[in-house]
């Protein structure tokens, strides 16, 4: 489908019925749950490998977050925290964040029915070893009742630049909420969207099925991706739109100081430009993999801990100017 | 600008924030920012969504089963009410009609649907169209109350009996 569709990702929320929620779990009850879910995983056919939150430097925490592989709430503590990766990055497995087992699948581009069936089948091996927290009525039973039933977040990460130029995405958010959905920023919660990427999401869990709820997403997803493209034609017609675009790719081409946020306001121009095929020789997946690299904790896991903001911003350029030329 | 903080120092950190379900907006000072932990760089990640939360349920929650607290964990109602999360799978029992008012609420629902633990319902895949089209039948409830239905329907007043506490039974 369309490249405004940049990843999809399937969340599961898991408790474990014989301990406590996190919240009210002793870190050595807490470090039992990380084991016991490791072992559990010993039957998956997928190798993971387990990283203690308390183990690495706060900036790799941080790269993990720009990497989508764990949310900005469980680095928040250390303590009797660990994630689970598969080799590819594809499925992370965070233990005891906001609950016991937050199984997560990422895949590039729109495959929502794809990565659920990957997080069912390993939530099923998981359930063979692992007596869950279930309730005949409510479902799966979770620390925050926002989760409850399906446990199950399913999300697309879209770019909609020429809906956020015209100023449509802001009228959109409160329709979402009345189909069920929600949209947020590159990272979820209360992130500010960044570069005109957003994150769209069920907000519903309770009473609707998991194919329900991924079928509405789907659907809703498609004609947001429509009305976004139609936007496009008429953007791109304009010599304003096409200036914008070729201007960015020159600051990125020849910036000596470039700060985060320039960075992304002008990578998303060009993200735009190219699949509009108005820059050629160029493809989003290599906009997309700059648009990790440049995040900060990035350049600092890659280049140094002690880096300076100003370091950063030196280097981001670097970066940028590199791949550019 | 002033930071609001020290009402001293230029302010320079522009912090946006959701306090107890409120939008808020702050200057502050970089001294003032460093002190109230708006300075690094996990900020921007930073959410008070448990605050807005707590807010939902101070308001939707009576004390209705008259319990002070869960046998299993020792969370209190307050507990829940001030950190909007729920100590252990038996608080769900413990407060239910209290939790139950918030859960309407959030999810426009009381009922799930959907996958249980263990059981290999269905999938999504569309080559298995039919496993779908058994999903909502394989929903127990559903099915005992279609087949509550067909025995009244039959007038066979027996089986309705026995479907009917059934149905009962798992509604709790």
């Amino acid at each position: 489908m369309s490249e405004a569709i940049v990843s999809t990702r399937i969340r599961l929320a898991r408790n474990l019925k014989e301990y406590p929620f996190p919240i009210r779990l002793s870190a050595d009850k807490a470090r039992e749950v990380v084991d016991k879910v490791g072992e559990a995983l010993k039957d998956c056919a997928i190798k993971f490998h387990r990283i203690d939150l308390s183990n690495i430097p706060d900036t790799i925490r941080v790269a993990m977050i720009e990497r989508h592989l764990v949310s900005p709430d469980f680095i928040s503590e250390q303590d009797g925290r660990a994630v689970y990766l598969s080799d590819d990055n594809t499925v992370s497995i965070m233990v005891n964040e906001e609950d016991h087992i937050r199984l997560q699948v990422i895949k590039d581009g729109f495959e929502l029915k794809e990565a659920y069936a990957l997080a069912d089948q390993i939530d099923n091996i998981l359930s063979k070893k692992l007596n869950f927290a279930f309730h005949e009525r409510l479902g799966y039973l979770t620390q925050c009742p926002t989760n409850l039933g399906t446990g199950m977040r399913a999300s697309v990460m879209l770019h909609l630049p020429a809906l956020r130029m015209s100023g449509v995405v802001n009228r959109i958010g409160a329709n979402l909420s009345k189909l069920g959905l929600t949209m947020r920023g590159l990272y979820g919660e209360s992130s500010k969207p960044s570069g005109a990427f957003y994150q769209l999401s069920n907000q519903v869990t309770l009473g609707i099925s998991e194919k329900a709820a991924i079928d509405n997403l789907q659907n809703i997803t498609t004609q947001l991706i429509a009305q976004e493209m139609r936007s496009r034609e008429n953007l791109l017609d304009d010599i304003e739109a096409q200036d914008k675009i070729h201007r960015a790719l020159g600051i990125l081409k020849s910036a000596m100081l470039m700060d985060h946020s320039e960075a992304m306001r002008l990578l998303s121009l060009v993200r735009l430009g190219v699949s509009e095929k108005k820059l050629e020789s160029l493809s989003t997946d290599t906009i997309d993999r700059l648009i990790v690299e440049i995040q900060p904790a990035s350049i600092m896991t890659r280049f140094g801990d002690d880096m300076s903001p100003r370091d950063r911003d030196i280097k981001r350029a670097e970066i940028l100017r590199d791949r550019f030329n | 600008m002033l930071c609001q903080h020290c009402q001293k120092n230029e302010a320079t950190t522009h912090v946006k924030t959701m306090v107890n379900g409120k939008y808020a907006e702050y200057r502050l000072c970089p001294e003032c920012a460093h002190e109230l932990g708006y300075d690094s760089m996990f900020t921007d990640f930073s959410t008070d969504f448990g605050g807005l939360l707590s807010s939902f349920f101070s308001n939707a929650l009576p004390a209705i089963s008259g319990a002070t607290h869960c046998d299993t964990c020792g969370s209190t109602l307050n507990d829940i009410k001030r950190t909007g999360k729920v100590g252990c799978a038996d608080c769900y029992d413990t407060f239910f009609s209290e939790l139950m008012p918030t859960i309407r609420n959030v999810h426009g629902n009381t009922e799930h649907k959907g996958k249980h633990p263990g059981v290999i319902e269905y999938t999504v895949n569309e080559d298995e169209q039919k496993a779908d089209n058994n999903a909502s039948s394989k929903d127990k409830l559903g099915a005992l109350r279609a087949e509550l239905k067909e025995a009244i329907e039959k007038e066979n007043f027996e089986r309705a009996a026995q479907l009917r506490d059934e149905i009962k039974g798992l509604e709790g």
